[in-house]
């Protein structure tokens, strides 16, 4: 081989090794240095440490980090001590965070909870968890339209187990009982598998709980899915009707997952993230963890993100103020 | 049978052997407890096949509850939040040269109740999990009354005194948001109390700090606790075993039904086995003095508890405490749909894990017995040696659960007040009694409360509710039949 050849062949070569690290690392000149930390408010088990060591899995299978992922658990005062944790980190490229719905809420209702998520970097939204409304397969209810009928009979007698008034739960709740009239009460337990065994022992009436939990009580026959709380029927529940469907014209109000950074973080970093959680985004590893657990792809980049602090923030500040819940922001 | 050749595997006994080994690490060392090891390895489970992986996490569970009670026993520090109990009469033990017969009963308590655990498991976990769904809000209130009510039990001299520090403890328990309006109560503006004062940071604050405060006042020895020599004082004697025939078969039971109930736990378990051992007793008097039942009890107690706990997650799907929670997301994360379908759909990792679990226990039993005299030498060392050992072990135990300073200014305030209880003669054990038990039970009032609208009476209109409130009150009545047994003794001698 002539060595103006070869010396070609290399220069092809170390292009196309290059080239195929362009669009993460030697295009924006960031990359984490050392293991990047993941901080969750959940505690181990919980549903963000659950996606979060997921995701760390997924990413470390599809290769698509020079470093670990280490999930760090921040528990306490909703989100409160998880938000302020990285707001102490400010600046830090190497810690990200998981947040939830519960980091936007937890600031309007408890005046020690000082950072909210608008004062971290936004960087990407990744799931929606739309969510189904179940009763225990001997409950008289066929339809939801049967349970706010009995719900408005009986005013305050039905009742709902789920987790604390800000979330997600007692927010469907919320939104049906304004506009249907009918009033449950609501039963909060700060564990799932309490607010399950309510429902089970047929201690409570009625539950609104993530598809995959319940898929496996439905298979057992232990009980019946009257609505999903979602704007399209989910693949998993074919025959059962959305909200609109079955006649309450509610917003489906999903549970809404993604990442954050500490503040102070350079645009190139966020776009080295967004670019990692987009390529996760379309990775088949995504696609089976979306499927196996029922959720709705809810990508968006960290422009849009921002935008849609604001909207949800809003929203939930009406609802928590239609439910005489005393916000402090 | 099945199950035995699963867990037989040269490869599956391995994992179940390092389970066990690890947990009996994490459960000596406080703060690092089962749920954050476990956390910690998942990413390696993905290498192994899902029974091997659930063997060894299931043995690090059950063998941290062995480990619990080493360091209660030799140093007052709880190892982990279900050893508290054992520090009341396996310290006072140690400190009367039987830390040796302390541990051994302990190890031997663990293998009989976890073995005991294991069998309800494995024999009557469908039916008894449909039992446990009966329980709700106005139960657990009752259980958790019927767990202060052992305040009376605990009290030293004054019964004032106890009173007073159970209400201290109930306060403690009330720091921090509340559930159901999201108000931040007694936080003092700060943040890090929105999510309440950590349990262990009191237990290992009040008993451990507050022992070794009190200590350092005393100087006259160089050595703390006296160690008998010979092997054979280091083990626990005929007599021992005999003393703890009923504990054995207490802690077993009282472990294991609280443990299948989604909403108690393991600390609730050693309690109330406690109580009630103390209840029973012919020699009730001297417990919290050093009498090896009241090690026995709860240490068995805490042991099926896990074979209990397992019951409501493995036949329904629904965790119970922090380390069934963490071992529910890894069944999810390894593909697996825990749920009431998961034993009859999978047969063999079920019962290979019931079968492991036989024989970890026996394996912890091996490991554990020959340690223990290693361990009683532990108290050998002068006590400037010890008291800065402890302190240490104390401090890193609390930072490294939390990675707070704040709790670590915590503790060192806690460690205060129980220097300062133990000055005035104030038993620290209502005290924790309170801590554990406030925040469940006034969650579980409220609750039963919503579900009646508002009306005292469900508490008494459920039949479990009432058997267990009336329990309670018995309890609370044995000083009184105490002192008339008394009274009545002393009229039939004059």
């Amino acid at each position: 081989m002539a060595p103006a050849r070869a010396r070609f062949v290399k220069v092809i070569a170390i292009m196309a090794f290059a080239s195929s690290f362009a669009d993460t690392a030697f295009a924006q000149g960031f990359r984490p240095a050392r293991p990047v930390e993941v901080v969750v408010h959940t505690g181990p088990g919980g549903g963000s440490d659950l996606l979060a060591r997921a995701v760390a899995l997924m990413v470390e299978r599809e290769k698509l980090l020079p470093v670990r992922m280490q999930v760090v658990n921040k528990t306490g005062g909703g989100a409160a001590v998880a938000a302020a944790y990285l707001a102490e980190k400010k600046g830090d490229p190497n810690t990200i965070g998981f947040f939830t719905g519960v980091w936007l809420t937890s600031p309007l209702t408890s005046a020690e909870a000082r950072v909210s998520l608008k004062d971290l970097t936004p960087v990407v939204r990744l799931v929606l968890e739309p969510a189904v409304i179940a009763v225990k397969t001997d409950a008289p209810y066929k339809t939801l339209a049967d349970f706010v009928a009995a719900a408005r009979q009986h005013p305050g007698q039905l009742k709902q187990s789920g987790g604390s008034i800000t979330s997600r739960d007692n927010v469907v709740r919320q939104l049906l009982q304004k506009h249907t009239g009918a009033r449950w009460a609501f039963i909060s337990f700060p564990g799932g598998g309490e607010r399950m065994a309510a429902l089970l022992g047929g201690h409570v009436n009625m539950m609104v709980i993530e598809p995959a939990e319940a898929g496996e009580h439905i298979r057992a026959g232990n009980i019946r899915v009257l609505a999903q709380v979602s704007d399209r029927r989910l693949p998993g529940f074919p025959a059962v009707p959305t909200l609109k469907e079955a006649g309450f014209d509610v917003p489906a109000v999903p549970q809404v997952r993604g990442v954050v950074a500490p503040p102070g973080i350079p645009r190139e970093n966020v776009a080295y993230w967004e670019d990692i959680f987009l390529k996760l985004t379309r990775s088949n590893s995504w696609r089976k963890f979306l499927d196996d657990n029922q959720f709705e792809d809810g990508y968006q980049d960290a422009a849009e993100l921002a935008r849609f602090y604001d909207e949800f923030t809003d929203r939930m500040r009406e609802i928590l103020k239609d439910a005489g819940i005393k916000t402090v922001r | 049978m099945q199950g035995f050749a699963v867990a037989l595997q040269p490869a599956n006994l391995l994992w179940c052997l390092v389970g066990v080994v690890l947990g009996t690490v994490v459960g000596i060392m406080p703060g690092l407890g089962p749920p954050a090891t476990i956390a910690m390895l998942l990413p390696l489970t993905f290498l192994m096949n899902p029974a091997g992986a659930m063997i060894m996490l299931a043995g690090i569970y059950y063998g941290a509850k062995y480990g619990g009670s080493t360091t209660s026993i030799l140093l007052n520090v709880p190892g982990e939040s279900a050893s508290v109990v054992t520090c009341l009469d396996g310290y006072q033990m140690a400190r009367q040269g039987r830390a040796g017969a302390a541990l051994g009963i302990a190890a031997i308590a663990s293998f009989i109740a976890g073995t005991v655990g294991v069998l309800g498991l494995m024999l009557v976990a469908p039916p008894l999990a449909k039992v446990a769904l009966s329980f709700s809000s106005p139960e657990y209130f009752a259980l958790m009354a019927l767990g202060l009510a052992m305040v009376v039990l605990l009290a030293g001299r004054s019964m004032v005194k106890a009173l007073l520090a159970m209400l201290v403890g109930l306060w403690i328990a009330g720091i921090g948001t509340d559930l159901f309006s999201t108000t931040s109560r007694f936080t003092f503006g700060r943040m890090e109390l929105l999510s309440g004062v950590d349990f262990v940071v009191v237990a290992i604050g009040v008993f451990a700090i507050g022992e070794v405060l009190a200590n350092m006042e005393a100087r006259e020895e160089t050595r703390l606790l006296p160690v008998p020599k010979g092997l054979r004082n280091l083990l626990p004697t005929l007599q021992d075993l005999k003393d703890c025939r009923f504990a054995f078969a207490n802690g077993s039971v009282v472990g294991f039904l609280v443990g299948v109930l989604p909403g108690a736990g393991s600390t609730i378990a050693s309690f109330i086995s406690y109580g009630l051992e103390k209840a029973v007793s012919r020699r009730r008097e001297r417990f919290g003095t050093g009498v090896v039942e009241g090690v026995a009890a709860p240490e068995g107690a805490n042991n099926s508890e896990t074979g209990g706990a397992l019951v409501p997650l493995l036949t329904l799907g629904i965790p119970g405490s922090g380390t069934t929670a963490v071992l529910l997301a890894a069944l999810v994360l390894w593909g697996f749909k825990p749920g009431p379908l998961f034993i009859p759909e999978n047969p063999a990792l079920f019962w290979g894990l019931v079968a492991s679990m036989y024989i970890g226990n026996v394996m912890l039993l091996i490991l554990n017995l020959p340690l223990v005299p290693a361990f009683a030498q532990v108290l050998r060392a002068p006590v400037f040696v010890l008291y800065p050992v402890i302190l240490g072990i104390s401090i890193v135990g609390v930072y490294s659960a939390s990675g707070s300073l704040f709790d670590v200014a915590l503790l060192a305030a806690f460690g205060l007040l129980g220097y300062v209880m133990r000055k005035l003669d104030y038993p620290a054990a209502p005290l924790i009694l309170g801590l554990v038990l406030g925040g469940a039970m006034e969650r579980a009032l409220r609750q039963s409360l919503m579900m009646s609208e508002g009306s005292l009476s469900i508490l008494v209109a459920r039949p479990i509710s009432a058997v267990m409130l009336s329990l309670a009150l018995l309890i609370l009545l044995i000083p009184f039949f105490t002192k008339v047994n008394a009274w009545r003794l002393r009229a039939l001698g004059s």
